[in-house]
This record gives structure tokens, C-alpha cells and sequence, in this order.
């Protein structure tokens, strides 16, 4: 397993949009993606499920991912966060 | 025609139709909750509204992106991806095998998403709520098969009135036809609202019974500006409304010519066109607008209403919003300004006699340094996430900007010992709003930042006059000469000392003080987000050389009528 934790920095936090983008691009790996946020856990492939989270502009996110391909997920999910989800 | 008669709703497309209204009468989505025998059956059936719904958003999608709007295009595409979703779907798969009619299992799964998101207290999640119910609302009338109203082929000068409208109706929508939309239900951005601001069509929702009280044929004129409803209107209304209409129109078209562009006089000197806002949120809403950044934060606002003082990271959280939204530009933070005029029991301020002379803004933060030192500690603590300036209102002294430049300096000290980051080079400025402060601007100059002329306090306390009084609010204008000369002293001390100076209040929109603004230099406006546009171009109009004619001239005359005329004159020549 391997994990990161990110300042979420887009102005509307992890919304329809952002969540959007994390959710499909995630959804592209094989391995688990999990987000944690305030101590609980979330499917981070499910944009309903990100959006129950209810993550904000400035909260801190810790990414999980485990399976095979768990070091490219990571590192695309970091490329989304920190440009904040600009395609 | 009936009688005439006026209905409220929520402006969410701005504009001015009116036309003949077109009601979509209400359609039961209601359904019998079956028992399934054939489980493969009705997953098939259950795929197959899914792929059509996404089929026509995406269709949808399309055209709104190709069209105009980019973002409301993302949001249809954000109802696919809800339906489509990994999670949802598989709990809706899961009620039809056990048994459930795809109907039922497709409302269950939605509403137990509405009820999360509508129970968060946060508009960004409920208008997600809103989103669900959209969805669900699509895919049951694809499932039962009532989707055949079709607002396509609508005669011209159409405004429709529906309970709501669904991406189902609205697939063929013909934005030519179709001049109002009277929604009863949704929110900003459902559906109906999306497709209205895409498509440019004026348009008022929660228009409680608008699909009831209003018949097929009925006069409307629907005020999207307002959010008025004006059904069967009198002949002398519909004159005043087309009027508006007209102008709004041709405004509309001038000045989404400004959009996008940088502030500049005719001469080509660059101005910053800043915005006012109150609360965290508005930050949005002045990019929306274009506005370059956030001239005057109101703390004040977000402190009203409440049982007890915000928490240190709550405020953290609404300044570190703002400077985010604006991380290119900068976010000026105006500090806790509150007097007497309130009651806020938990701050603990007493009722005055003359609460605007009374321990108000600065006073009463430097008497009760605990809320002071909250507030300043948030804002330094946002500041690493963009350019925040602070920005003390109501000073009248340099005591007053060295007290809370020393307060300034302690919390910095105790964020190092801590090693909580800010931005050590962070801006203090004050607000130039009271006599003795225009009166000192060389002196303050000398020791602040940066200044901001709040107009609307300096006025009522140059003039002696409580703008809110009818007897009296004659007295109350911008352009009276003691208001005049105080500006321009401020400006020229500013300039004198090498610090920038901006307005904040309404004079800073009013194109009758421009010239008047731009021959003393002043080097940023300040105005409500919906002003943006307006004076980018009132700007443009103006260069330094006609100014100072003009101002020449204004400054030899003796009252505010004069100038006020006098200048009326002039700006209808430069039109």
C-alpha cells in the first residue's frame, strides 16, 4: 500500500467537478483507492461516495491506494490535487 | 386576459422576457412499487433508461459547451457520472435483484443521497441534493415513459412555466422561441437554471403554484433580475418593462465586450478593479463577475446571527477560501467593524446613544484584544495561501495603526515559536473613512500600507449627516466639495508617501465621481461584483489629460449642485 496526504486547494473543495475528475481518472486503475478524511474512509472511484464526504477547500486528504498498479494511481492523483484538477 | 397579478421567485438568469406563457402541466412520477419475477429483465430495462438518460445529458452537454458555458456543460456531465457512478449503480443492481421494480430501487438510492446531502449545512452539498432529485427525476420519466412534452417546436414569444423542467424536455429547446422560463422548484443549479444562464433566457425559479395560477396564452413578463412575476400586466407596466428590457439588452451586449480584459483608461494607464464582498462564498461570485480580485473583505457580516464568536479556524477557513480564489491577485481583509448599531450579546457590546461616535470597529477591538487576536491570528495563518492584506477600519490615529501593528507583530512571534507558516511580508492598511484620518493622511501615510478610501462612512462623518435620515440625507453625496477635497488630499498623500490607495465604497462605482477619480490617480476601485463590468467601461471612457480639464474646473465651483450638473453635462458629451 501506498499513501499520501494533500491540501485539497480548489476554491469549492472536492465538488461535482473536482470529485468528478478524481473519481473517473481513479477509476481507470485497478488497485483500491481509498480517501481519508477526518478519520473516515471513502471509495475515491465513486464520486457519490467523495461527495458524502463533504472535503473542503484547505481540509487535508490522506490518498490510499493498494494493488498492483498503486504507484501510478498515487502519482496521478497527485498530478490531479496539486494542479488542481486542471485537464 | 385575467387579472393582473405579481408572484415572487428566485432570479437565477438574468434578463427581461416577456411573452405568452406555455404551461407543462404536472406529470405524476408516481409509480406502483412491483414485485419483480423477471430479474434480468428489469435490469435490462433499468440499463437501458440509464444509457438513454446519458445519451441525451451528454448530447446536452454538448451543445451547452459548444454553445456558451463551459461549466454548466460540466455540471450536466457531473449527472451522468452520479448515475453512473460505480457505488450507485451497484446499489441499485443490488435492490432489483432482491426483488425490487427498477423504479423503486432507483428512488430509494437517490433519496438516501438527498437526505445526506441536504443535511449537510453547506450550500455547495445541498445544491448536490438538488442534482440527485434532477437525476431521479429524469430517470423515473424515462422509466415510466411520460417524457413526451417537448419544448421544441414553441411558437415565439414563449415563456414556459413547469413544476420543473427535466433534461428530457429541454433536449430540443429552441432558445429563439423561448423568452422566460417560471420554474415552481430547483435551485441555482438544477437543471432548469442551467439550461436558462446557457441558453441567455431571463429566468425566475420557486415560483411557489406558477403552474397552477398560470393559464396557457397569459400575458408574463418574467423579471430575472428582480425575480418578479408579473402575469396579465396593465398596459402602463409592460411599457416601464419594456423600457428595462431594452436597455438591460443593450447593456448586456456592451459590456461582455469588457469580459476578460484588463482595466485600463483611454491613455492607457491600468487600474486594479477589485470587489466588496461578505462572506467566504462571494469570493466565487466576484470571479464570476471579473472581478481582479477582493478590495474590501467585510468580516463583520459572518459574526452576525450567531450564539457564540467563530472559532480561530473557522475563520481560517473563510480567509484561506478567499485568498485561494484569488491566489494570483490579492484579498484585502477588512477587520472586525462592529459597534453599538448591533446588538451581538456574545461580543458583548452595549447599546450607545450614538453608536457611529461610540466604541465601534478599531475601538472596540483594541478594547477586547481576545476576539482581535482570533480574528488577526486567522488571517495570518491564511495568509501563506495567496496575498492577504489586513486592513483596520475606522482609524483615526497613528496610535490606533501602531497598536495593531504591535498586536500584529506578537501573534507573528508566537506563529514562529509554533512554526505555523504566514506571509511574514503580509500588508497592513487602513480604511480612510473619518475626518481626522483625511485630515492626518500624511501622517498615516508614513506608517500604513496602503490606504482605502471608504466613502460611504466619510461622507456621513464629513458631512455630519446620517444618510439613513430623510430629513436630512440631502446632504449625503460624494461630490460635495468638502467630500472632494478630502479625496484628493488623501490620494496626493498616498502618492506623496509612495503607498498605493483604493476606494472601497459606492462613490467607487459612480461614474459621476470618475473623472474626478482618475485626474487625482486614485489606483484601484473597489465595487460589488455585479458593478465589474459597468465600470471597466466607465473607465475606458476616461483619460488623465480630459480629466484634469474637467477637474480644473469642478474644483473652482462652490456646491455640490453645480458639480453635480456640471459634470452630468460633460458625460454627455464624451458619449
Amino acid at each position: 500500500m501506498v499513501n499520501k496526504t494533500f491540501t485539497i486547494i480548489s476554491a469549492d473543495g472536492l465538488h461535482l467537478r473536482t470529485a468528478g475528475v478524481l473519481a473517473s481518472e481513479m477509476g481507470k486503475f485497478s488497485c483500491n483507492v481509498a480517501i481519508i478524511h477526518n478519520g473516515m474512509t471513502f471509495n475515491a472511484k465513486s464520486l457519490m461516495n467523495i461527495l458524502t464526504a463533504c472535503i473542503k477547500c484547505g481540509d487535508n486528504v490522506e490518498i490510499c491506494c493498494s494493488g498492483g498498479d498503486e504507484q501510478e494511481a498515487l502519482s496521478r492523483a497527485e498530478d490531479l490535487i496539486e494542479s488542481n484538477f486542471i485537464m | 386576459m385575467g387579472e393582473a397579478m405579481m408572484l415572487k421567485g428566485i432570479a437565477v438568469s438574468d434578463g427581461i422576457g416577456i411573452g405568452n406563457a406555455f404551461v407543462v402541466g404536472r406529470k405524476s412520477l408516481s409509480y406502483e412499487n412491483r414485485a419483480v419475477s423477471n430479474i434480468e429483465e428489469e435490469l435490462t430495462r433499468y440499463h437501458e433508461a440509464a444509457a438513454k438518460f446519458t445519451e441525451r445529458t451528454n448530447a446536452m452537454a454538448d451543445k451547452i459547451s459548444a454553445n456558451t458555458s463551459k461549466k454548466e456543460g460540466e455540471i450536466l456531465r457531473g449527472h451522468i457520472l452520479m448515475l453512473n457512478d460505480p457505488y450507485m449503480s451497484s446499489e441499485i443492481e443490488k435492490l432489483i435483484s432482491s426483488g425490487v421494480c427498477a423504479e423503486e430501487a432507483l428512488s430509494n438510492v437517490c433519496d438516501s443521497f438527498i437526505n445526506i446531502f441536504s443535511s449537510v449545512d453547506d450550500e455547495l452539498t445541498s445544491q448536490r441534493a438538488a442534482d440527485v432529485c434532477d437525476v431521479k427525476a429524469s430517470m423515473l420519466s424515462i422509466l415510466l415513459g411520460v417524457e413526451e412534452v417537448s419544448l421544441g417546436g414553441l411558437p415565439p414569444q414563449t415563456v414556459v412555466v413547469a413544476e420543473e423542467l427535466t433534461p428530457s424536455m429541454t433536449s430540443d429547446i429552441n432558445g429563439e422561441n423561448i423568452v422566460g422560463i417560471v420554474t415552481e422548484r430547483g435551485g441555482k443549479n438544477s437543471h432548469s437554471s442551467i439550461i436558462a444562464r446557457a441558453l441567455g433566457i431571463p429566468a425566475v425559479i420557486g415560483v411557489e403554484g406558477a403552474a397552477e395560477l398560470l393559464k396557457n396564452g397569459d400575458k408574463v413578463i418574467v423579471d430575472g433580475l428582480s425575480g418578479n412575476i408579473i402575469v396579465s400586466p396593465d398596459t402602463d407596466t409592460l411599457r416601464v418593462y419594456i423600457g428595462k428590457q431594452s436597455s438591460f439588452n443593450e447593456e448586456s451586449g456592451e459590456l461582455n465586450h469588457f469580459r476578460g480584459k484588463p482595466t485600463v483608461t483611454g491613455d492607457g494607464k491600468v487600474k486594479k478593479l477589485y470587489c466588496n464582498i461578505g462572506y467566504a462564498d462571494e469570493a466565487v461570485r466576484a470571479r464570476e463577475c471579473d472581478g481582479e480580485g477582493i478590495g474590501l473583505f467585510r468580516t463583520e457580516l459572518m459574526f452576525l446571527n450567531r450564539e457564540e464568536p467563530p472559532t480561530e479556524d473557522e475563520q481560517f477557513s473563510w480567509y484561506k477560501k478567499a485568498a485561494l480564489t484569488f491566489r494570483e491577485s490579492s484579498v484585502t481583509i477588512r477587520t472586525l467593524d462592529i459597534g453599538g448599531d448591533k446588538v451581538i450579546p456574545y461580543l458583548g457590546i452595549e447599546k450607545e446613544e450614538n453608536p457611529y461616535l461610540g466604541n465601534r470597529a478599531v475601538r472596540y477591538c483594541l478594547k477586547h484584544e481576545d476576539i482581535f487576536r482570533t480574528q488577526l491570528r486567522a488571517i495570518l495563518r491564511a495568509s501563506t495561501f495567496g496575498k492577504i492584506n489586513i486592513m483596520i477600519p475606522l482609524v483615526t490615529g497613528v496610535e490606533e495603526l501602531r497598536a495593531v501593528k504591535g498586536i500584529i507583530a506578537n501573534i507573528k512571534r508566537e506563529l514562529r515559536i509554533k512554526s505555523i507558516e504566514f506571509d511574514d511580508s503580509i500588508k497592513v492598511g487602513i480604511m480612510i473613512e473619518t475626518p481626522a484620518a483625511a485630515i492626518k493622511a500624511d501622517l498615516l501615510a508614513e506608517e500604513a500600507d496602503f490606504f482605502s478610501i471608504g466613502t460611504n462612512d466619510l461622507i456621513q462623518y464629513t458631512m455630519a449627516v446620517d444618510r439613513g435620515n430623510s430629513n436630512v440625507e440631502y446632504l449625503y453625496s460624494p461630490l460635495d466639495p468638502a467630500v472632494i477635497r478630502s479625496i484628493k488630499r488623501i490620494i496626493e498623500c498616498a502618492h506623496d508617501a509612495g503607498i498605493p490607495v483604493e476606494m472601497c465604497g459606492e462613490a467607487a462605482a459612480d461614474p459621476l465621481m470618475l473623472p474626478l477619480l482618475i485626474s487625482f490617480g486614485l489606483d484601484g476601485f473597489s465595487v460589488s461584483p455585479s458593478y465589474v463590468l459597468k465600470t471597466r467601461r466607465n473607465i475606458s471612457k476616461w483619460n488623465k489629460e480630459s480629466a484634469d480639464k474637467i477637474v480644473q474646473q469642478i474644483l473652482l465651483l462652490k456646491t455640490e449642485r453645480e458639480i453635480r450638473e456640471f459634470i452630468k453635462a460633460e458625460l454627455k458629451e464624451i458619449k
